[in-house]
């Protein structure tokens, strides 16, 4: 409650100066740690003498803090402890203090002499947020709203957060509001609270009051029950009225009656999570968790186990956190984990840890590194997702002791298990990928083209053959043609008288056509060689001797030009040319 | 495959990214070493050691189908690939699917397996080659039969051409089953015996199992089992080993992978 000195606040802010040997303390606190910056703080100094006298208190500067208001009181006290008088004198300085400034403010210590000796506290140390930016009340007040009117007896239900976000706590109260004597309570009948999982936070025995003023009338208030409730699905969501059957007067004896009362009906709006989850969020994740993991031991011989032990601690529904679980680690031989949780309440908060252990039995020596592991939370107190680290283990696995692998089944010292991703490759090379060359266009015609190319090598030779004459063989074939047309030429010589030249052709066109049909060069031989080449080729002898008797004729008109008739002449044109048809068919037979 | 293989220069931005998803891979940082190595694919780099890389990456965070798929597509470019192998096998030993009956198909798997790392581009190009030179020298010999020796060489030349011819058509045949392979990358989906929402549905097929691609049908692709099993799943539960664009693979309109290199 603001303004109030909450236990809590002072506990944190509580700080004791020194006692001289048990004569004088001094201490300082703070109601608050945080403040807005036009709220106040109250600060309290106290100063217990347990002798007589009085020291000099020397109050801080304040330099961060304006000093509001300060009260003194004094409260002395004697007793007797085993018969010898005690004295006590407390002087309590209580200060308001409003801050200068924004940002962290320290009040400083406050000293005191006394007998010469000097005592001070220690600073205390205080969050100061910008005008207006008050921070939350630490519970809502469960009577900020009632106004019981005439009635005496009033039971009241409450929940300190009506829009939770699902899976945050919330805290039910129930309490009797009374102005008459209440003896006692019966029949409590507490609502059902579907869709809530719930804890008992108190649930007092025996009646305790507190005063409290309503509009101007004291009641007692008395706590009848409080429960932790965590919200499972978003939503509107009612809580049904309580009902109790309430006890009035003096004890038994003078019991007046009972009264039945009903508490009014609650409605909550239960907020969904956030967005922004991270992937693979679990919904039950709820609460303000810390995550720490251990290992056991940390040198271990290769067989013997480890134990991994993985905790969850803080505020929330311990029952619906899912905590991480180790992935598969290469060298060690992992056991179903088991799970144990430990609830507890402190201050009203439902605490909590869940503790996994797995059995890790390593298989081979070396260093083995158990990863970090993570774990995603939602904290509704800051509105936010968090994500919670363990650090990574190293697990150092030494071979096994001589005796222990000495069995009748030695222990292997160093199991290595195939199987497991590899790791990744830290060099990139990269590959053509080019389509194959069977697929390209060119490939199958580059294969047609040899057998097709020689084909055609072969076509072409046989068609050159077909066309192109040999030179030898167009002589054969013209010779006939050639020493007729010198015998045609030799008539010629003839009508023009020429007897000499006459006779040189005729003797040409023979042996030309011998040189070029027959292949007998007769210019270079003599008769009878002439003879021989000529017999040798297949020619009858008689042609043989015709032959060279026309050449011999023709060499002797030659070199006689007075011999000779015309007649004569004649007569040698046609012995030339029979001589010719002669030796043309007698090739030819010879062939 | 040898000339396949060829190394190309890498530019050093490639380099770089390769490192940086590298170090977030060993740092825990899966999702972004992911990014970076799908960057990597979308610029058209074809590694063995990235698709390796990227199937482990997409196994630590559990999607089992495109870890195979990845580590599958590692061993198209690298049938050799000793890790990319080890991988698909520990990723293969995690299927939800397994199969009866494989030897009912002939071993096709077994096979494919047989086949891909023939060298299928060295012997074709040893195959035009001897091819060639078997030719001329038979040539040769036609026109100048003196030189006896000329018939020998080119009996050689065709015997090798004859051989490069045999391991041409065999890596062929293999790069034909390669093209059919896809994986299963839907955690899972109902094979039915036609191409339509409507049409019964036998068995389900889960992520990483490989199948065979049969046809294609609308938004529908008809698969075929190891041991036989067929049918036909939605197009986008099943992704091909060999992308379009690669290896001379047609780029098909409207495919995933369309806008790939």
């Amino acid at each position: 409650m603001r303004g109030a000195m909450s236990p809590s606040a002072i506990g944190s802010a509580l700080l004791l100066a020194a006692a001289a040997a048990g004569e004088v303390e001094i201490s300082a606190s703070a109601d608050r740690d945080e403040m807005a910056l036009d709220d106040t703080v109250n600060v309290s100094v106290t100063v217990t003498y347990s002798s007589k006298g009085e020291g000099d208190l020397e109050l801080p500067a304040f330099r961060d803090f304006d000093v509001v208001s300060r009260a003194q009181s004094e409260q002395v006290s004697f007793a007797f402890v085993n018969g010898a008088p005690t004295f006590k004198r407390t002087v309590s300085t209580r200060l308001a203090l409003t801050p200068k400034r924004a940002g962290s403010a320290v009040i400083e210590p406050a000293r005191i002499s006394y007998k010469g000796r000097s005592y001070s506290t220690q600073p205390i140390r205080v969050r100061v947020l910008p005008a207006g930016q008050a921070p939350p009340p630490e519970e809502m007040d469960p009577f900020a709203d009632v106004h019981p009117g005439s009635r005496d007896l009033l039971l009241r239900a409450s929940v300190d957060n009506e829009r939770p976000f699902v899976g945050q706590q919330i805290s039910y109260s129930l309490y009797l509001l009374a102005r008459i004597n209440v003896s006692g309570i019966d029949k409590l009948q507490l609502p059902r609270l579907d869709g809530f999982w719930t804890e008992e936070i108190e649930a007092p025995q025996q009646l305790v009051g507190e005063s409290r003023i309503f509009d101007g009338v004291p009641y007692r208030s008395f706590l009848l029950r409080k429960r932790a409730l965590f919200a499972l699905r978003p939503g509107r969501s009612a809580i049904e009225p309580a009902e109790v059957e309430v006890l009035t007067g003096f004890g038994m004896l003078f019991s007046r009656g009972s009264a039945r009362r009903q508490s009014q009906s609650l409605a909550l709006e239960v907020q969904p999570l956030p967005p922004g989850k991270p992937p693979g969020f679990d919904a039950g994740n709820v609460g303000q968790w810390n995550l720490s993991a251990t290992v056991e031991p940390l040198n271990v011989p290769v067989g013997q186990p480890i134990t991994f032990r993985l905790v969850a601690g803080g505020k929330g529904n311990v029952r619906d956190l899912r905590l991480p679980r180790l992935p598969a680690i290469g060298g060690l031989r992992g056991y179903d984990a088991t799970t144990t949780d430990k609830e507890s309440i402190e201050k009203g908060v439902v605490t909590g840890t869940r503790t996994l252990e797995q059995l890790l039995v390593p298989e081979r020596t070396g260093l083995v590194e158990i990863p970090a592991l993570a774990m995603d939370i939602f904290d509704p107190v800051q509105r936010a997702y968090r994500t919670l680290h363990t650090e990574g283990v190293r697990v150092q696995v030494l071979p096994a002791p001589a005796g222990l692998a000495a069995g009748a089944e030695p222990l292997a010292q160093n199991l290595l298990v195939a199987g497991g991703v590899r790791p990744i490759r830290l060099r990139l090379a990269e590959v053509s990928r080019a389509p194959p060359p069977w697929t390209r266009p060119w490939f199958w015609p580059l294969l047609a083209l040899p057998p097709f190319g020689l084909a055609l090598l072969l076509a072409t030779d046989r068609a050159r053959r077909l066309f192109v004459i040999d030179p030898q063989q167009r002589r054969i074939k013209l010779a006939r043609s050639q020493a007729r047309k010198r015998l045609r030429g030799a008539k010629q010589l003839l009508g023009k008288g020429e007897a000499a030249a006459f006779y040189a052709e005729v003797a040409r066109a023979i042996t030309g056509y011998l040189a070029d049909k027959q292949g007998v060069l007769a210019a270079g031989l003599t008769r009878e060689e002439l003879g021989r080449a000529l017999s040798n080729r297949g020619h009858a002898e008689e042609t043989v001797r015709r032959v060279v008797r026309v050449l011999d004729d023709c060499d002797r008109a030659r070199f006689a030009p007075a011999a000779g008739e015309a007649v004569a002449r004649s007569a040698m044109l046609t012995r030339a040319d029979q001589i010719l048809s002669e030796l043309d068919r007698g090739r030819k037979e010879a062939a | 495959m040898i000339l396949a293989l060829l190394l190309a220069a890498l530019p050093a931005g490639v380099t770089q990214l390769f490192a940086d998803a590298n170090a977030a891979y060993l740092s825990g940082d899966v999702a972004r070493a992911i990014a970076a190595y799908e960057a990597l694919v979308a610029e058209g780099v074809a590694s063995p050691e990235l698709e390796t890389n990227l199937g482990a990456a997409y196994l630590r965070q559990g999607k089992r189908g495109l870890a195979a798929l990845h580590f599958e597509r590692a061993l198209f470019l690298d049938p050799g690939d000793d890790d990319a192998r080890t991988d698909l096998a520990e990723v293969r030993r995690g299927n939800v699917d397994k199969l009866e009956g494989e030897s009912e198909e002939g071993g096709t798997e077994t096979v494919a397996r047989l086949l891909a790392p023939l060298p299928g581009a060295a012997a074709a190009i040893l195959f035009v080659a001897s091819w060639v030179g078997a030719w001329t020298l038979f040539g040769l010999r036609i026109f100048r039969r003196e030189r006896r020796q000329l018939s020998t060489f080119a009996s050689a030349a065709f015997g090798l051409s004859l051989l490069a011819a045999a391991l041409t058509y065999a890596a062929a045949l293999g790069r034909g089953l390669a093209l059919q392979r896809a994986v299963v990358v839907a955690q899972a989906a109902p094979a039915r015996e036609g191409p339509g929402e409507k049409s019964a549905s036998h068995f389900e097929v889960h992520e990483g199992t490989t199948v065979r691609l049969e046809d294609e049908e609308g938004q529908y692709r008809r698969i075929k089992l190891a041991n036989g099993l067929t049918g036909w799943v939605p197009s986008g539960a099943v992704e091909l080993v060999v992308p379009p664009g690669w290896a001379g693979r047609p780029v098909l309109a409207g495919s995933a992978r369309a806008d790939q290199p």
